[in-house]
């Protein structure tokens, strides 16, 4: 098992945004982790990366917890947040150098990755250029990129899709396909969910920081007695067509 | 009941500035500005009293005052004011002759201080009407340009060309006026026309957009003013590449290019490629040097800069803080401690260079006392570690 949530609870003080989650990934699945506007996606990946501590229950990435070997937790994941974060100073080539430098990889493959991932996102003559002067979609693909040249044992990605070209999107998919086929896996948040319906292998769906349904597409058609039915429609189904906490943050 | 507007953001105002004068002016800096404002008197008075009337000492008077007369105009104007108070901009009257009492006494310190060495200077040969002549014409001045910059705020003239008028008008209505009382007229009539003229080209309306990237530009001095002493989370960070610096940002050697050396990496980047941190640090050691240079004196240049390394220092450990609270070191399979030991390594590096330099300028001015200069290295390594480790623990109280 890749990751495994047990009964997590948590937030961003004493008051739990997320209660009593529990889902898990193997190796070479990509999940979906749907949800409306704070349902909990954001706080449960913030969790999952250590960037806030659980009230309760616990998270294993390769079955380890990130208190017992925090450096060997963190190697295993990758992070791509829906919103780039970058450093104003680094061009694009030196966020790739302190990449490798973190994650101690080596450095000529790294390098060689590196420039075919700068290839298929068109980047490949910026890199001496500050990436804060690119546009929000030029900027995700140097997330991207710093994410696929690690080659981890689990993807992170918030909202993949946004901001990104249609080229860039087709790019991704294609990487995430092809990660998979790798035996890597990916836990992706997302709300187009048609797209999320042709390529990931499960769905962990979540509402007012509650698990609602994990699993396929198929266990949910089944579990939901709607046969033949769409991810769209399925979640419209187990939320009522609308959130019941709209306004709550993530 | 709610306080109006201009109360409550002038009273805001106060407090940010309260909260950051505890951090300026803390008991060292107290300590060295006695020191330095007592050893300025002395040796500035021992000057003069073996001075004869000079007009260098009535264009030196002349100049400082040009300098000082500019007082800033700070309407308090928030972002989000552009859409909720242009309905309200008739009605505002009130508000806007509060910021202007507010701004006028606001930098009123500088030019009290410029007048008061200015003074001294002009007790030589200048009787006594007379620079009671010339401390109401800079009060008038004071006043004109405070209305004039206020105006130009709304106008389509920049502050800079604004700036520029006025410093010449203040010196040649002063200077003039020390050369024959009777051409104060000349200064009247200089400073009666730049106000006219930026009268002339103002906005019918108020331009709220302008006047609000004002205040945010006016802010952002006051915050990058402060933090040459201490760290300032509002002041927003520039970066741009110098060229000409890039042979010192090599990467680094195969068997270094690992995470031992990642953020050492980082930290010469962030420092070489700061818009403002190498200016402010050249401008420090400029100043610190004209200050030894003028003192002259043994004793007080191993004081003053004893105190340059520790303004540096402090400089300097903002780089860490503008770094460890960032989202990637706390995503990367990486102890917090490398950037704690890149910060180290780099800033002590950074840190000797300057001591270095501090110790060369020491030497051709004391060459007997040669060896005394082996204390600033040491003085700012002692520093460094000590203001290093007071980063970490304000940054692990924050983190738990």
């Amino acid at each position: 098992m890749v990751l495994n949530i047990e009964k997590l609870t948590g937030g961003y003080s004493k008051t739990a945004v997320i209660h009593d989650i529990s889902f898990n990934i193997k190796a070479g699945e990509i999940v979906g982790l749907i949800g409306l506007n704070g349902a909990g996606k954001s706080t449960t990946i913030k969790h999952i990366l250590g960037l806030l501590n659980p009230q309760a229950g616990r998270i294993e990435v390769n079955g380890i917890e990130i208190g017992e070997d925090t450096e060997e937790y963190r190697r295993a994941l990758a992070y791509i947040p829906e919103s780039p974060i970058l450093y104003e100073e680094l061009t694009l080539n030196e966020h790739i150098d302190m990449t490798i430098m973190a994650y101690g990889l080596e450095e000529g493959m790294a390098w060689e990755r590196a420039e075919q991932l700068l290839k298929v996102f068109r980047l490949d003559e910026k890199g001496e250029m500050f990436p804060t002067h690119f546009s929000k979609g030029m900027k995700q693909k140097v997330m991207l990129i710093c994410a696929f040249i690690v080659e981890p044992d689990l993807y992170i990605i918030d909202e993949p899709f946004l901001g990104l070209d249609p080229l860039g999107i087709e790019s991704l998919i294609e990487l995430m396909v092809s990660e998979r086929t790798e035996g890597r896996s990916i836990l992706m948040s997302t709300h187009i969910l048609s797209t999320a319906e042709r390529y990931c292998d499960r769905y962990v769906i979540l509402d007012d920081g509650r698990l609602l349904v994990s699993g396929t597409i198929d266990e949910l058609r089944d579990g939901l007695g709607m046969p033949g039915a769409s991810l769209d429609e399925l979640y419209l189904s187990l939320t009522g067509g609308a959130g019941s906490n709209e306004s709550t943050p993530s | 009941m709610k306080a109006p507007l201009h109360k409550s953001r002038i009273e805001d105002d106060i407090r940010v500035r309260a909260y950051y004068g505890k951090y300026i002016f803390n008991s060292h800096f107290l300590i060295f500005l006695t020191i330095a404002a007592g050893v300025f008197l002395y040796s500035l008075l021992g000057m003069l009293s073996m001075m004869e009337p000079s007009i260098y000492l009535d264009i030196i008077a002349a100049l400082l005052m040009s300098f000082t007369l500019l007082p800033k105009y700070r309407p308090l104007l928030k972002e989000a004011d552009v859409l909720f108070l242009p309905p309200y901009e008739k009605h505002m009257k009130r508000y806007f002759s509060s910021m202007d009492r507010y701004s006028v006494w606001l930098g009123i310190y500088l030019p009290e201080i410029g007048l008061a060495i200015s003074l001294l200077l002009l007790r030589v040969g200048h009787p006594g009407w007379v620079m009671a002549l010339f401390a109401a014409m800079s009060v008038l001045l004071y006043i004109m340009a405070f209305l004039i910059r206020r105006d130009a705020v709304n106008s389509p003239v920049s502050q800079n060309t604004v700036i520029s008028l006025l410093i010449i008008i203040h010196f040649v209505s002063l200077l003039s006026l020390l050369i024959h009382p009777a051409f104060t007229i000349l200064g009247l009539l200089l400073i009666g026309g730049l106000y006219f003229w930026v009268q002339k080209k103002q906005h019918k309306n108020l331009d709220w957009p302008k006047i609000i990237d004002y205040e945010a530009s006016m802010k952002q001095k006051y915050y990058q003013y402060v933090s040459m002493f201490t760290n300032v989370r509002q002041a927003s960070k520039q970066y741009k590449r110098r060229k000409y610096f890039d042979f010192l940002l090599r990467r680094p050697k195969a068997g270094r290019f690992n995470k031992d050396h990642m953020y050492e990496y980082l930290f010469r980047r962030t420092f070489l490629r700061d818009n403002d941190l190498p200016m402010i640090i050249l401008r420090l050691l400029l100043i610190f040097s004209v200050v030894i240079i003028w003192v002259d004196q043994l004793v007080l240049s191993v004081i003053v800069l004893l105190f340059a390394l520790y303004v540096i220092v402090l400089q300097m450990s903002q780089l860490y803080t503008a770094q460890a609270y960032l989202l990637w070191p706390k995503i990367w399979p990486v102890k917090r401690e490398y950037i704690q030991d890149g910060y180290i390594r780099f800033s002590h590096k950074m840190i000797f260079m300057i001591a270095l330099l501090l110790a060369v300028i020491f030497i051709l001015l004391h060459p007997v006392y040669f060896y005394i200069a082996a204390v600033f290295p040491l003085w700012g390594y002692m520093l460094n570690s000590y203001f290093s480790k007071n980063v970490y623990k304000k940054e692990r109280l924050l983190s738990d």
